[in-house]
């Protein structure tokens, strides 16, 4: 699970890059640059990395 | 728009976001209903609304101030150890991260065109009555229910569960708190949980929403309304903070349904009124 939280994290930073320079324009209501879509990616893409660091499972501390 | 128009709906906007009442119904029904000519689409407006919604979003870090600093503690302390604990702030820290990822999703996809397509006051009335029978259901269905159980006892699919609930205030008349309280009180919270889980599950969505908006309030355009905006942002924030505090205590003992008859008394009467074609 942590290959799979790792290759989300890098899916959802580059989707950022795309939506921030203006190159994916999916689900935007005018052309252009979309900070709010990028930076909505980017976290998801820093939440992504949290789960791997995690162990992408439920273990708990003792 | 006016001073006293600015400062009526900064009053407007901090309370009806919190309270169970749809403050977008609100903003649309209530300029309806005093033959206000707002335009939606000016810049100076919309760096108003930002405003609004800043001051509304500070009012409950505000009010929240010592729950977040011990969710932040608790989430970066889970982050460095790499695995959670059975700290319950913690838990509810990872519970508002995940429930906010759904909201965040359909809020910066959705958002524009639903608000686009369902902007007329007749809609609007129609949905703020919607919203009336989903707090008369959600409580119908509560008292059905045996048991209650504490915030921190919620798991991640409930977490999501309550997130895409907030979804719904994307129709402009079906309130976030309404929405999200009556998702907690079906997943088996009290009312009093069921509403602070809300208040903290809205207050990074309506944060981070106006943060990204501010650069609104700098440009050209907008220069002129800034008293206003920082007027509103100031009286937004009182007004917000006033509705919390009153609202905690409310939900100690009390419910959703006095909320509900007015949704529905109020969405009624402005049906009736744009049916008419006395507000449009």
């Amino acid at each position: 699970m942590k290959v799979v939280a790792f290759l989300l994290a890098v899916v959802f930073f580059v989707v950022a890059v795309l939506y921030v320079a203006g190159l994916m324009q999916f689900g935007a209501a005018t052309p252009g640059r979309h900070v709010k879509h990028a930076v909505l990616f980017a976290i998801l893409g820093a939440l992504s990395l949290v789960w791997m660091r995690f162990g992408a499972g439920p273990e708990r501390a003792r | 728009m006016t001073w006293f128009q600015a400062m009526l709906l900064a009053v407007l906007q901090g309370a009806s976001e919190l309270f169970p009442v749809s403050s977008l119904g609100h903003t649309v029904l209530v300029p309806a209903l005093l033959r206000w000519h707002v335009d939606r689409t000016d810049p100076t407006f919309l760096a108003f609304v930002v405003a609004l919604h800043l001051g509304t979003a500070l009012a409950l870090v505000a009010f929240y101030a010592d729950d977040w600093a011990r969710i932040v503690r608790a989430l970066v302390a889970s982050v460095v150890r790499g695995k959670l604990s059975d700290d319950p702030c913690e838990k509810l820290g990872w519970l508002l991260v995940v429930g906010t990822i759904p909201v965040a999703l359909l809020g910066v996809f959705f958002q524009e065109p639903v608000r686009r397509f369902f902007g007329s006051s007749a809609i609007v009335s129609c949905f703020l009555i919607v919203n009336a029978f989903i707090m008369f259901a959600g409580e119908a269905l509560r008292r059905r229910a045996s048991g209650s159980r504490e915030l921190d006892r919620l798991t991640w699919s409930d977490a999501v569960k309550v997130g895409c609930s907030q979804g719904a205030a994307l129709l402009p008349g079906i309130s976030r708190s309404g929405s999200s309280i009556v998702a907690g009180l079906l997943l088996g919270l009290r009312h009093d949980d069921a509403a602070r889980y809300s208040f903290l599950l809205a207050t990074p969505v309506i944060l981070a929403a106006s943060v990204l908006e501010i650069p609104k309030l700098f440009e050209p355009a907008a220069h002129a309304a800034l008293a206003q905006s920082a007027a509103g942002c100031v009286l937004a924030g009182v007004t917000a903070y006033a509705s919390v505090a009153f609202l905690t205590r409310w939900f100690h003992s009390h419910d959703l349904r006095p909320f509900g008859w007015y949704c529905l008394i109020f969405g009624s009467s402005c049906l009736a009124l744009a049916l008419a074609k006395v507000i449009s």
